[in-house]
């Protein structure tokens, strides 16, 4: 059974005048458990309005959608850290609703630093810390409350190239270690083919799903492989007759 | 860092004072010394912390009651449109309106008495905190907000530990700036209605056209206020946006 599953979902937003705007049109895919998923599309095209879904944020016009587990990990395009509280305080911070004592939540946030490369750094502010820093505590924050699924909204577009390839082999190796789903939303394709076992390719206004592409090649993957390469020509291709047509 | 300047400026006033005392008899500009030993009198004979102690009763309550009357309008006007249109108006008869038609209503109606001073200063002093705490939430950040829903943080957490830490720095400075403004107008309800506090001591001393003892209370004041932002204010202060720090971003160093 697939971590994530959605059959035909749609999505209609009210706009001024009475009228309705579709975002999403029959968007129908599955993520198997443990897989990695990157859906890809021109920005603004209403991806994130899946994500949204998925996390029930918000509600699907028609069709259906199903998660293995509620326990949603979120990262979005900015870290979204509250400046006021350490890093390690960030990281629990959706877990202290569950009546952990202070050292059972410290003992995650410290493992879960860890995990993404930041040890040491439990009593920094964000502020202290630089884009790439702050966007691994909101990996580590997602990480924290041990999600069924990772939902991930370009979370490595507001980076500079050479942090956010590290960042995406780090998360990769994380990946690796923890063995959780993840939805993966870019406008990038080549960080889309690097990532993935599957990529959803979805067109714009209304997001419908143009093409599924499953890539084959084995983990670790390197940089400048000439497979993935050739893999990123024929999708951009793609996408140029996307828009032709 | 800060310390030197701050020194320097507060001796340059000093000083400024020194050469106009010299340069002015005392029933104009009375000198350091003349001032410094009235102002000692009147704390030896027990005087001065009567009216000190008034006073200051009267600016904290007032004070208080800025705040909830100031943080609550500003509250609903950020967060509400229609608060916002409503709410609009009184902010502005509020900002309008001269403290001291607020004072003579408030002495007419309650009496010559502390309750007047309080609802006068309150009245007064509130639309300058609603307008700092409304902008305030029009300039939070409300993805932060999205975020604590997508964690499925409850209301109350949301509002807790996202929404009034973003508020508390717009508090504080509003705070300080009505602990000023809330001052200014007891002052002016002392000299009008009341029979103790500093306002009707300076009052007094006007009527004797004493000079020094005008001089020496006004300082006086001006002393608690400093220990009030000094020991106060900027401990709490810096307790609370210790985050804000200036410590430049740490690099990658591996």
């Amino acid at each position: 059974m697939g971590a994530i599953k959605l059959i035909n979902v749609s999505k209609e937003h009210e706009v001024a005048g009475g009228k309705r705007l579709r975002v999403l049109e029959d968007i129908s895919f599955e993520a198997g458990a443990g897989s990695f998923t990157s859906i890809l599309g021109p920005s603004g095209c209403g991806k994130s309005t899946i994500l949204n879904l998925i996390a029930r944020l918000d509600r699907q016009s028609s069709g259906e959608i199903s998660t293995a587990g509620d326990r949603i990990g979120f990262v979005f395009q900015q870290p979204r850290l509250l400046n006021w509280r350490t890093v390690a305080d960030n990281v629990t911070l959706p877990l202290e609703q569950q009546n952990l004592d202070k050292t059972a939540l410290r003992a995650l946030a410290i493992k879960y630093l860890e995990l993404v490369g930041l040890g040491g750094h439990e009593n920094y502010y964000p502020l202290q810390l630089s884009g790439g820093m702050q966007q691994r505590v909101a990996i580590a924050r997602a990480l924290a409350i041990d999600p069924d699924i990772l939902l991930m909204d370009e979370p490595f577009s507001g980076l500079d190239e050479i942090t956010s390839r590290k960042l995406r082999q780090e998360l990769l190796q994380i990946w690796g270690q923890t063995g959780k789903t993840i939805l993966f939303v870019t406008h990038s394709i080549a960080e889309s083919v690097f990532l993935s076992q599957q990529i959803l390719i979805v067109s714009a206004k209304p997001a419908r799903i143009f093409k599924r592409l499953t890539i084959d090649l084995p983990y670790p993957r390197e940089y400048g492989d000439l497979r993935l390469f050739e893999i990123e020509t024929l999708l951009t291709r793609d996408f140029l007759g996307m828009d032709a047509r | 860092m800060t310390t030197i300047p701050r020194v320097l400026s507060i001796l340059s006033l000093f000083v400024a004072w020194i050469v106009l005392s010299l340069m002015f008899p005392p029933s104009i500009v009375p000198g350091p010394v003349a001032v410094f030993k009235a102002m000692a009198e009147d704390i030896a004979d027990g005087n001065a912390f009567y009216h000190l102690y008034k006073t200051l009763l009267r600016v904290g309550l007032g004070l208080i009651l800025t705040m909830v009357l100031g943080v609550t309008i500003g509250t609903i006007m950020g967060l509400s449109h229609k608060g916002e249109v409503f709410l609009d108006s009184w902010v502005m008869v509020g900002l309008t309106v001269p403290a001291i038609v607020n004072t003579i209503i408030c002495l007419l109606w309650f009496g010559l008495n502390d309750r007047a001073a309080i609802v006068a200063i309150g009245s007064a002093a509130f639309p300058a905190v609603s307008i700092s705490i409304w902008q305030g939430i029009k300039g939070m950040d409300m993805q932060l907000v999205g975020m604590g829903q997508a964690f499925h943080l409850s209301r109350s957490a949301i509002i807790r530990k996202i929404i009034f830490p973003q508020l508390l720095p717009h508090i504080l400075a509003s705070m300080r700036y009505a602990l000023g403004i809330c001052w200014k107008i007891c002052t002016t309800v002392e000299l009008i209605g009341m029979s103790s506090g500093v306002g009707y001591q300076l009052n007094y001393w006007f009527g004797v056209f004493s000079m020094t003892k005008v001089f020496a209370w006004t300082l006086l004041f001006l002393l608690v206020m400093f220990a009030i932002e000094y020991l106060l204010f900027k401990p709490v202060e810096s307790r609370l946006t210790r985050w804000r720090t200036g410590v430049p971003a740490l690099q990658w160093a591996r």
